[in-house]
């Protein structure tokens, strides 16, 4: 009875889109896609005026423009394409979002381009040269953070939508479990609530600060808050490319996905225990001890434990996809796999890239090592590794397969054959601009530094070389930037029309029934606040009792 | 038996002085890690000790009552700051605490849970509650040192972080009246 209405239901979803929420999760890709481009555009300019080949030109400084790139690469691009794909996989799970649903998205749709404006005005117009981290005693315009305020209702907007929706279906559907890119969906929207809440605290700290109304901040405090947010924003990307690496790339490759209970564990782990990691952010801050960082190591850690569960599990996927189709040997079944298709190319680099990536991690995250690399360039290369190539190609891959199937186009021959080209010079271009800039860092070279040749000192010219190597990868990144904004609208509105699947893979034959304890979301979500409230006690109640003065607002620039 | 095998890895795991050590030299993670673990291992080690000594449980804990008030007579003897004072510096303390914690409490509090109705499971549930917001209050507010080992700020963090936990076990409190997501 149950695999008939399973069957039945996948029937329907075969059917189609429903064009409602296609239309909302376009418009979450067409901003995104339109922010890549001018953030690609920034990340140029800074990597030529490192290497000292381009000025900007006059009223234009280094740290707006770095603002600028860092805020609307990480906060907008990364977030619109999330909500987009999520929202579609959700609508493709249920069968179309409540109507009622619909409407919050939209109203997180309008409060999130709000606040975007806002806070992208005031960077432009030279008022809030903060860089994304906006660490107070740095203050910029006071409407700069209600940009912020803006963005955090559209993030809640449409968190409570997804968390309205999956409840309404779980309600209808009590002894079926819920499919699992709907679980995933879950997964980042319950986070995602949690880490705004303490960049919220921040903000409401700061608005009054910068206002006047108070004299002086909490430096301390603010830091602290803002990791909380910062930490687990890169760990919610992290949930969502895994939503494809286990769902949807067995499908591309022939494949079955892997035990749906360890699935679901993963996400269970990566949402409870994420939050206190941001204090590996901190770890030269000082005022907090260092029995508190060394304990914060394991929390840390612990996030190694779901990831190296999801790199098993995946090589497990494509070994048994590759040997089904005849791959023998040690590496046979690597042959197989279908490198040739950019839904399986894509995301597959940024599986791999992910090795270097947590490697790099567990470098930042140790104490010693991080006193060699801190606030060095290293540190930009490990992001462009981890969010630039892990995340960054898994979204691009995905663009390939969802977006004609919401637009009903195809995917052409060609179109696959630029988007394999594609995958490669970014690749490449990142390969060359993150690597240099692991191995400026190294020796020395600061980060988020404008001109770094400091009176020609002999260390400093040393790293000039890197930075040219930074500025060839940041051109091949721009080309690639390009290619890839053109494939998106190319896909959405010029490509022929026809049907493209939506590739979500089965499980195995013979697996137990998932464990219905992993529908505890509510539990969930209080394991999460307890676990962050141990985790936070002891260094904010240092923080305030034992407060410095603070500081008063300070401008820089 | 899986369980039984973990909760003896995690006891040795906690006993092992340098952990031990670690945890005790903070007054929260004392009291709202260490202690509750100790009490996890029990828990872990429940269904072995329940089917070994089966005749033993259905004899003198058939209604779970007398267990829960085993439970409830231990947890409260280690909230006294006295008793973990004495924890730190007498062995024979640290050594109860070792296998009060798991056996006297850890063990009869799973024997019991099943066994009690629900009013029993949520009269110990607030009892719990009670106690965390009490003493989270009181050592907020006292501006004296009651803990020889332990500063005023270590004292106040412990108080902050209970009200929290407590705050916590009010949600699930909520949780388990109002809603029951996995069976809808
Ligand atoms: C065209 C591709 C890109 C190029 C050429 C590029 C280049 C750069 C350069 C040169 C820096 C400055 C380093 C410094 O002075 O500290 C930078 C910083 C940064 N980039 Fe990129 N980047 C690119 C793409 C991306 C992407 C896709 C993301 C994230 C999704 C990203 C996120 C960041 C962040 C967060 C910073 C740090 C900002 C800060 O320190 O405040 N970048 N990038
Ligand atoms: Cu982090």
């Amino acid at each position: 009875m149950e695999q008939a209405i399973d069957f039945k239901g996948r029937i329907k979803s075969k059917l189609g889109v429903n064009p409602q929420d296609a239309t909302i999760s376009l418009t979450y890709f067409t901003i995104s896609f339109a922010t890549l481009l001018i953030g690609g555009i920034l990340g140029l300019i800074q990597g030529l005026e490192r290497a000292g080949l381009y000025q900007l030109p006059a009223g234009f400084n280094y740290y707006q423009v770095l603002s600028a790139h860092g805020l609307l690469l990480l906060v907008v691009f990364t977030a619109t394409f999330t909500m987009g794909y999520q929202l579609a996989n959700l609508s493709h799970s249920f069968d179309g979002l409540l109507p009622k649903v619909r409407k919050m998205v939209w109203i997180g749709i309008v409060l999130k381009l709000i606040g975007v404006v806002l806070s992208v005005t005031t960077i432009v117009l030279g008022e809030a040269s903060v860089l994304y981290t906006f660490y107070p005693p740095l203050a910029a315009h006071p409407i700069f953070y209600v940009g912020l305020v803006f963005l955090v209702l559209g993030i809640w907007a449409v968190s409570f939508g997804v968390m309205i929706n999956y409840r309404y279906w779980r309600k209808q559907h009590p002894s079926q479990t819920t499919p699992i890119l709907a679980f995933f969906a879950m997964g980042v929207f319950v986070l995602w609530f949690f880490a705004s809440l303490g960049v919220t605290i921040e903000v409401f700290m700061i608005i009054p600060w910068v206002l006047g109304w108070i004299e002086t901040i909490n430096v301390m405090v603010t830091r602290t808050l803002f990791w909380w947010f910062g930490h687990t924003l890169v760990n919610i990307w992290y949930l969502v490319a895994t939503s494809a690496w286990y769902v949807i790339v067995p499908k591309i490759i022939g494949g079955k996905h892997f035990n749906e209970k360890l699935i679901r564990l993963v996400i269970i782990l990566l949402v409870v225990l994420n939050i206190p990691g941001g204090f590996h952010h901190q770890i030269i801050d000082p005022a907090i001890s260092i029995s508190i960082k060394f304990l914060h190591v394991f929390m840390s850690l612990s996030i190694a434990v779901p990831s190296l569960m999801t790199a098993f599990a995946m090589f497990y996927v494509l070994e048994k996809a590759g040997r089904n189709k005849g791959g023998k040997g040690l590496f046979g079944w690597l042959k197989k796999l279908p490198w040739g298709d950019v839904r399986f190319l894509a995301p597959m680099i940024a599986m791999i890239s992910f090795i270097p990536g947590g490697a790099g991690g567990i470098v930042n995250t140790s104490n010693q090592m991080n006193q060699v690399i801190h606030n060095t360039m290293w540190v930009v290369g490990h992001f462009h590794i981890t969010v630039g190539v892990s995340v960054v190609l898994t979204f691009f891959g995905i663009c390939y397969w969802l977006i004609p199937h919401l637009s009903k186009r195809q995917l052409t021959p060609r179109m696959n054959k630029i988007g394999v080209i594609q995958t490669w010079i970014w690749t490449i271009g990142m390969a060359i601009m993150a690597g240099s800039m692991h191995l400026a860092g190294l020796i020395g070279d600061p980060r988020r530094t404008s001109d770094t040749t400091y009176a020609g000192h002999e260390s400093a010219l040393s790293w000039l070389p890197y930075e040219f190597v930074f500025a060839t990868g940041a051109t091949l990144l721009m080309i690639g930037v390009i290619i890839q904004v053109y494939a998106v609208f190319n896909m959405m509105f010029f490509a022929p029309k026809g049907t493209t699947e939506f590739p979500v893979a089965e499980p195995e034959e013979d697996q137990p029934k998932v464990p219905m304890w992993t529908e505890r979301w509510g539990l969930w979500a209080i394991v999460l606040l307890a676990v962050v409230a141990m985790a936070y006690v002891i260094p904010i109640v240092d923080m305030i009792v034992n407060a410095p003065p603070g500081s008063p607002p300070i401008r820089t620039w | 038996m899986k369980q039984l095998k973990y909760g003896i890895i995690l006891y040795i795991f906690l006993i092992l002085p340098p952990v031990a050590n670690l945890l005790e030299s903070i007054m929260i993670f004392h009291m709202h890690t260490q202690m509750p673990l100790l009490v996890f291992t029990g828990f872990l080690i429940a269904p072995f000790s329940q089917k070994k000594f089966a005749h033993f449980f259905d004899k003198w804990n058939q209604s779970g009552v007398p267990g829960i008030v085993l439970v409830i007579l231990i947890w409260s003897y280690w909230q006294l700051p006295r008793a973990m004072d004495d924890a730190l510096t007498y062995n024979v303390v640290e050594y109860f605490k070792f296998i009060s914690l798991p056996l006297l409490v850890g063990v009869p509090l799973r024997d019991s849970w099943k066994k009690l109705k629900s009013t029993g499971q949520y009269i110990f549930l607030i009892f719990i509650f009670a106690t965390l917001v009490i003493t989270g209050f009181i050592y907020i507010w006292i501006d004296q040192q009651i803990c020889n080992n332990y500063l005023i700020i270590e004292q106040q963090t412990l108080g902050w972080g209970s009200l929290a936990m407590a705050a916590c076990l009010l949600l699930y409190i909520g949780y388990r009246l109002f809603e029951n997501d996995e069976a809808f």
